[in-house]
């Protein structure tokens, strides 16, 4: 078994609703259980270490497009495309929903991890009893439940398992999203290996088989850029100045003149 | 603009608050910073409850008490707990030119603050006369109201200041060593109204009595714990962005129109009546 490494505090719901098997709905708050921890960096300007942004500029004349002037296009042939509202993109997004039915309950080992997305972590929403009583069941069965749930415009299949005493709810991906092999020309046409060579493979692989302990790996590159970052540092970090808004720039001559009358007080 | 002048952030400068005059969000904050060196000394120390009006003041504004999510630390507060709301309410008391921008970043356009200040909060060291008139009445009804009180006030040896509450009526405001309870400033303006009912036929020293028409009410109760009045130069939700303007006695007479105090004229005017009110503390007898 893995040695548990302490994770994070979970953040605020990102979504509240209820769990409906059959008849019972157990109310739930939904958590966001994975985080990205790497680091960022920002483009500067090289001459004066100030901060650069993007702006839209036309292709045709190079020049820059206020937002007001952009709409968005579907690309359906090289360069032909068509174009959208955001009310018509609006009209046809999935209304969210409050409840996930769980349809059916599968072996937890039986599915394919390639289908699984994005972890979240499901807390009881004054539900104590029936969480407790829907993870104790699933835990004691290896099952998980599955279900369809509608959030930020997207509807997903999610699956419904317990982990660490919790309920976990991860993102299922759809067939289209995954390749198939098949289709990759290199594996067309793999032949089956000699029984002598499989017979040595095996060997080595169980010699070298063990538990699986995530905390045996670590993220080399952040901590050397993390030790790179500390350096700097200590010298002279660039200070990013802000910009004063046009309008901005008016009351700062009034609170230049306000400033003086208070200071004469 | 390296060196800051101001810890506030000012946001959607564009957003127009007064939608019938023009008046945008950069202009409320700008007249703020002109009519800080008058304003804030009569703010110092008061707790202040705040009416907010993100979206202009064609759209329902909201009254806040405490403080905001997101308040900076600095900006200064004063805990007290609050029998109407049953916990305790932080405000904002505004030391400062930067929590005055703050305030008006945050839409604050009207602020009102307590008779007293957190140093003594339960005796107050103003003493309000809230003259509030009933139609038909109007303006110069309550002139005349806030002259003959004037006299009444000053027979004694009292001396009373005097501002637009930039909406219908009069705050006649006397500065006051603060030794006496709420209870006893509410008295002596209950007692005073009382009198006045008795010469005047327009006054209703009364609450039963205010709502009724053709009457200025004196209204005492505004002299209670946890009351505020509109502080002196804010703003007023009002379509012409009125100002509660503080006059000089010489400027209270029949025929004036208190909505020629507004965000547009305030600022240019040189004089500042109120500039001595609270070194002129005064005894109630």
């Amino acid at each position: 078994m893995a040695k548990d490494e302490k994770g994070r505090a979970p953040r605020r719901p990102i979504w509240t609703g209820s769990i409906a098997i059959g008849l019972v709905n157990v109310p739930v708050k939904l958590h966001a259980m994975v985080f990205d921890k790497g680091i960022h960096f920002r483009f500067l300007h090289k001459d004066d270490g100030q901060p650069l942004r993007y702006e839209k500029v036309c292709t045709k004349d190079n020049k820059v497009v206020p937002w007001e002037s952009v709409v968005k296009g579907y690309e359906t042939t090289k360069d032909r495309f068509v174009v959208f509202e955001k009310a018509e993109l609006d009209a046809a997004k999935p209304e969210s929903n409050q409840t996930i039915r769980l349809q059916r309950f599968v072996d937890y080992l039986s599915i394919d991890p390639i289908y699984l997305d994005r972890p979240y972590l499901l807390a009881p929403n004054k539900s104590d009893d029936a969480y407790s009583l829907l993870s104790t069941t699933l835990k004691k069965l290896g099952k998980a439940g599955i279900g369809r749930v509608t959030m930020r415009d997207k509807e997903y299949p999610v699956l419904i398992y317990p982990y660490k005493n919790a309920l976990v709810l991860t993102t299922l991906r759809y067939p289209h999203e995954i390749a198939d092999p098949s289709q990759l020309e290199e594996l067309k046409d793999i032949k089956e290996p000699s029984s002598e060579e499989l017979a040595l493979a095996k060997k080595i692989v169980s010699d070298l088989s063990g538990e699986f302990d995530i905390t045996d790996y670590r993220d080399t590159y952040q901590e050397k850029l993390t030790a790179l970052i500390e350096k700097k540092l200590k010298g002279e970090p660039i200070v990013a100045e802000k910009p004063v808004q046009a309008e901005a720039k008016e009351l700062m001559v009034a609170l230049q003149e306000t400033l003086k009358q208070l200071k004469k007080k | 603009m390296s060196q800051a002048l101001t810890k506030v952030e000012f946001t959607n400068l564009d957003k127009v608050l007064y939608a019938k005059v023009g008046i945008k969000k950069t202009q409320v904050i700008e007249y703020y910073i002109r009519i800080a060196p008058k304003m804030l000394h009569l703010l110092a120390g008061r707790p202040l409850s705040l009416t907010r009006y993100p979206d202009g003041v064609d759209k329902q504004g909201f009254y806040e008490k405490d403080i905001p999510r997101g308040t900076p630390s600095w900006v200064e507060t004063f805990k007290r707990y609050s029998e109407t709301a049953q916990r305790d309410i932080n405000y904002v008391v505004c030391n400062d030119l930067d929590t005055l921008l703050w305030l008006a970043n945050l839409a604050a356009l009207e602020m009102h603050m307590t008779l007293s200040t957190t140093d003594s909060f339960m005796k107050p060291n103003l003493v309000l006369v809230d003259l509030d008139p009933k139609p038909p009445l109007g303006y110069d009804d309550v002139v005349e109201v806030a002259l003959l009180l004037k006299e009444r006030l000053e027979t004694p040896g009292l001396r009373p200041y005097v501002k637009t509450s930039g909406k219908k009526g009069l705050h006649i405001v006397i500065p006051i060593v603060p030794v006496y309870t709420f209870q006893q400033t509410r008295e002596f303006v209950h007692q005073l109204g009382k009198r006045l009912a008795m010469e005047s036929d327009i006054v209703a020293a009364d609450f039963s009595r205010s709502r009724k028409a053709g009457k200025v009410f004196i209204d005492y109760l505004q002299n209670s714990h946890g009351r505020t009045m509109v502080c002196p130069y804010s703003l007023r939700a009002t379509p012409s962005a009125t100002v509660s303007m503080p006059l000089e006695w010489k400027q209270i007479t029949k025929g004036f129109n208190p909505e020629e105090f507004n965000i547009a004229t305030v600022p240019a005017i040189d004089s500042d009546p109120w500039k001595d009110l609270l070194q002129n503390s005064q005894k109630l007898e």
